[in-house]
């Protein structure tokens, strides 16, 4: 496998719940609750989880958008968890975002070609006119004409936004992508497109992918390696053949079941699991799932499974296993 | 085909159009089909392909500037579209009920559960406070909520979304309609509990032998539900056949394209296909055949000549010039093979 | 823009409204013209005569007073008080015209500067939140807690009588409207992911206010603030009337009520002899009032995004 371009380790995020006229501290949103995994360097590492997991979260904590409470993140031998604000803007570059709403990600008072360019101009890089020759390439690679870059937002549809999106992050030559649900809002016709854009992309710029999705269909074609989350925790990570032959923990099962398939004669054994997800401010003791477990055992209710390679690249937290 | 039973609903020719500032959009220009009773249909396609304007149309809930401006709904015997506001009231929600997509916003926030289910209970069936209760609390049971006694004193914003969306269902059943609309029931809820309301959907509708329409633009979720799908682009339907039909053997290139391109779990793929180009804007739509800018198949009749909905096979109708163009390359990417060898 | 324009001359109210704009803004550049000044300080009223009673329209200058003028060495050209005089003899005309270049220089630099410093005040609330927003918002609500005439008068009187004190007092007493409003839309413009976007970016807070924020937020205010000038100017001249605010003899709107107020009761068995002197100033204030508000609401829905529907 490739270097390891990114670790995250025992990642913590808290959101503090204020109560009462002083604001006092009442509890906390365990959002991200101690998640370690790498991200290897040219890799798609697709991360799936319902919402409230902490899969978005746990990303924009990655890259300090949100302040982490605990953990480190290791990028470039050093942990950006811990360094200073203005620090940590000069990393930015490295680290892009495309986000799911093509509707509020774009600035709508901004013409195209200062969105793009906004990076370039608060990295400092290239001059003015330079800027605009860059500007204009990465929106023809994206697949809009460099004419329309003296317009604005909202004279593009759903897809030309996203692509626009794209275009952002990609003018400052990035390292890492977090594409955090980046398809889930575009029609099927348009998402096809923007998934082969990605793929595409990723060869010519040896592109490193943090995939984020609810659908698992989307994740498997995108995805070499597959993450999944459920209540702030990481309970499996396998490489994507491998997840999908043999998948282990029993939630990871339960979603692979429950997605919808195109082909009225698939037949399969469908797990619906009971009730809902509990809330993250007090998730259940021992293992997050085992209220709603199909395979729970006495154990569960007590400890935390640990998180633990069970083959190769294979991790698992179950007490199954 | 199975021995058709009663037709509850049948759509003739309708038309919706939108009287906007910048011109006439013609959301549903033109559509025709009809419902069998306990029959599931399908509506898929994209977004503003019209198939959600299709469905307020039969209930006569368009906002401004909407208006039918032409057509027959004919729902058991009567044309609602000549019907007067009140008997239309009377008909919405006792004799068809509808499903939303955000069951957060289509719950009044301020009143409670209960006070909702059985305000339509109420309201049809002039029932009293006690038996309205009973009833509601009855039904919330049906649609699988834990401790109903105590669920119909609360407000929606103590239950979750897939608790919301059951409670949406109990209401929509409440009088034991003939015909239910469910707008994207799923689109807002996560794969698991979407899979637990797409199980309680069926087997209500089974339990209560009502129709169904079925809105979404997820093949996935209309694979499992539907008997029946129609595929709509721009205002208008493109293709319209049983289920297993339209999916072994699509026959219009926008259903094909739309197959294609959808990643899958079912298959390993290598690449996706897609469709060029974008959804038309409604204000503007192309001549000819409304998808002809984006088909591969198209020639110059298609940009001239807008094909009719005709049926080639039994109950198989497309509306395209290169029907058997479409057939080939269906049987060389050889859907029915791919798809069987899954199993 | 060209869209913005056809906007505003389709509807007529705005139409009537942009027109009486148009009108006070020619007053004000064609002052010198329209009422040429007869003292060195354009800004002091022409008497028309010593007399403390007002005159009605038409009255012509007393011969004492041209004398005056001419050993000033100033030609009288305009000899008959058009709208008649105010009490002591000032000429309502000129007072109402040289006045209308004070409304607008006292409308426009109180909301200028009140919407700086809320503009400034509320965004770096909404922005930074926590204990900074805490504070300027505490602050803000203290300063609304006090009625603001009363204020603005207290402080007028401490500060002393003057045109710039009233400004001082009303700017001072003004601004917390517009924190609040711009507190309000940078709240909810802050959760777009737009602003998330630009700070993955790396852009620094200061820019991302100035460049990503502001330009979604503001025209709330600047909606607000067109029609706050008028009531900027009716303030003023509240102020004016109660004795605070612009000296003797200055142009300016409130003085020329001022002025009305021993008269408009008439005298003993006519009423409306002394209408003149309440009825000319109060038809300027109350027209300038109306074309700002006009224009605020033609503003209001032209730049409201989510009425245009393109957002």
């Amino acid at each position: 496998m490739n270097n390891r371009l990114i670790s995250v380790k025992n990642l913590v995020k808290y959101f503090p719940i204020r109560k009462g006229v002083f604001r006092t501290i009442a509890g906390w949103v365990k959002a991200v609750d101690d998640i370690s995994f790498d991200i290897y360097e040219g890799e798609t590492l697709g991360l799936v989880g319902e919402s409230g997991c902490g899969k978005s979260t746990a990303a924009l904590t990655m890259f300090r958008l949100e302040e982490p409470t605990s953990g480190e993140i290791i990028y470039q031998g050093e942990n950006i968890a811990r360094i200073s604000k203005k620090k940590m803007r000069d990393y930015r570059k490295d680290l892009q975002m495309i986000f799911q709403d093509p509707y509020s990600s774009l600035n709508p008072r901004m013409k195209i070609k200062n969105i793009i360019a906004e990076g370039l101009v608060v990295h400092n890089l290239l001059d003015n006119k330079k800027r605009m020759k860059k500007v204009g390439e990465v929106l023809e690679r994206v697949g809009i004409s460099a004419n329309s870059m003296d317009r604005f937002p909202h004279e593009f549809s759903g897809g030309q936004r996203q692509r626009i999106g794209i275009a952002r992050a990609l003018a400052l030559d990035p390292k890492i992508i977090i594409c955090d649900e980046a398809v889930s809002a575009l029609d099927v016709s348009i998402r096809s497109q923007i998934i082969n854009l990605f793929k595409e992309l990723q060869k010519e710029f040896n592109l490193t992918y943090l995939f984020i999705a609810h659908d698992l269909s989307v994740i498997k074609f995108v995805s070499d390696r597959v993450a999944v989350m459920y209540l702030g925790k990481m309970v499996e990570i396998a490489p994507t053949k491998k997840f999908f032959q043999k998948t282990m923990h029993p939630y990871a099962q339960a979603l692979v079941s429950a997605v919808p398939v195109p082909n009225p004669d698939y037949k399969r054994h469908r797990i619906l699991l009971p009730g809902d997800v509990p809330s993250p401010v007090d998730p259940p003791k021992g293992c997050h799932f085992h209220p709603r477990c199909p395979k729970v055992m006495e154990i569960c209710s007590k400890a935390e499974p640990e998180f633990i390679e069970i083959e190769e690249g294979h991790f698992v937290a179950c007490h199954l296993y | 085909m199975v021995e058709r039973k009663q037709k509850i609903l049948e759509i003739k020719d309708l038309k919706t159009h939108f009287f906007t500032e910048n011109g006439i959009a013609k959301a549903v220009d033109g559509v025709d089909f009809d419902i069998f009773q306990g029959e599931t249909l399908g509506l898929v396609g994209e977004s503003g392909c019209g198939k959600s304007v299709t469905a307020f149309s039969v209930v006569r809930l368009l906002d401004y500037p909407g208006k039918v401006v032409g057509g027959e709904v004919i729902f058991k015997g009567d044309d609602l579209l000549q019907k007067s506001e009140d008997q239309m009231r009377k008909i919405r929600g006792k004799e068809i009920g509808m499903i939303f997509q955000e069951p957060m916003t289509s719950l009044n926030p301020v009143l409670t559960i209960g006070f909702q289910i059985s305000e339509v209970l109420k309201i049809h069936y002039k029932m009293g406070n006690q038996e309205a209760r009973t009833k509601v609390i009855e039904l919330l049971k049906q649609v699988g909520i834990p401790i109903p006694e105590q669920r119909f004193d609360e407000y929606p914003h103590q239950l979750s979304g897939g608790m919301r969306q059951r409670a949406m269902i109990a209401m929509a059943l409440a009088c034991n309609p003939s015909l239910l609309i469910a707008d994207e029931p799923t689109t807002a809820l996560d794969v698991t509990i979407q899979a637990q309301i797409l199980e309680l959907m069926k087997n209500l509708l089974k339990q209560f032998n009502s129709s169904l329409i079925m809105i979404t633009h997820d093949l996935g979720v209309i694979a499992e539900i539907a008997d029946r799908i129609a595929v709509m682009y721009a205002g208008k339907i493109v293709e319209h056949s049983d289920t297993r039909t339209i999916f072994f053997n699509p026959l219009h290139p926008y259903t094909f394209g739309l197959l294609t391109s959808i990643p899958r779990l079912d298959l390993e793929m290598e690449k996706l296909e897609s469709i060029p180009g974008m959804v038309p804007d409604c204000l503007c739509f192309p001549t000819g055949c409304k998808f002809h800018p984006r088909c591969v198949f198209a020639t110059e009749i298609c940009q001239r000549e807008e094909p009719e909905l005709t049926g080639v096979e039994d109950g198989h109708l497309v509306r395209c010039w290169y029907v058997d163009k479409v057939r080939e390359e269906s049987k060389k990417i050889g859907f029915s093979r791919r798809l069987s060898l899954v199993e | 823009m060209n869209r913005i324009i056809k906007k505003l001359l389709s509807n007529t109210t705005s139409l009537i409204g942009l027109l009486l704009l148009l009108f006070f803004v020619v007053i004000a550049i064609f002052a010198p013209y329209i009422a040429p000044p007869l003292f060195d300080d354009p800004y002091q009223i022409v008497r028309m005569t010593w007399d403390i009673e007002p005159r009605p329209p038409g009255f012509p200058m007393a011969d004492e007073m041209r004398v005056v003028f001419e050993s000033l060495g100033k030609q009288v050209d305009r000899d008959k008080a058009l709208f008649g005089t105010a009490q002591g003899g000032y000429d309502i005309f000129y007072g109402l015209i040289w006045g209308t270049r004070t409304a607008f220089r006292v409308g426009i630099i109180t909301v200028v500067f009140s919407m700086l410093i809320g503009v400034i005040s509320g965004s770096i609330a909404a922005y930074f939140g926590g204990w900074i927003d805490e504070l300027l918002m505490r602050i803000t609500d203290i300063f609304l807690s006090i009625p603001f005439l009363v204020a603005a008068m207290v402080l007028t009187t401490i500060l002393g009588r003057g045109l710039d004190k009233v400004m001082v007092a009303l700017i001072a007493f003004g601004w917390m409207g517009y924190a609040r409003v711009i507190r309000g839309s940078i709240l909810s413009t802050k959760q777009e992911i737009y602003i998330m976007a630009a700070r993955a970016l790396g852009v620094k807070d200061f820019r991302i206010i100035l460049l990503h924020l502001l330009p979604n937020t503001i025209f709330p205010v600047l909606v607000q603030a067109s029609m706050n000038i008028g009531s900027m100017v009716v303030t003023a001249a509240a102020l004016s009337f109660l004795g605070v605010g612009a000296p003797l003899g200055y142009a300016d709107w409130g003085q020329m009520v001022s002025f009305a107020r021993n008269w408009i009761i008439g005298s003993p068995g006519n009423a409306g002899k002394y209408w003149y002197a309440v009825f000319f100033p109060g038809i300027f204030i109350v027209l300038f009032v109306l074309s700002w508000n006009l224009v605020g609401d033609t503003l209001r829905d032209i730049l409201d995004p989510r009425l245009r529907g393109e957002l």
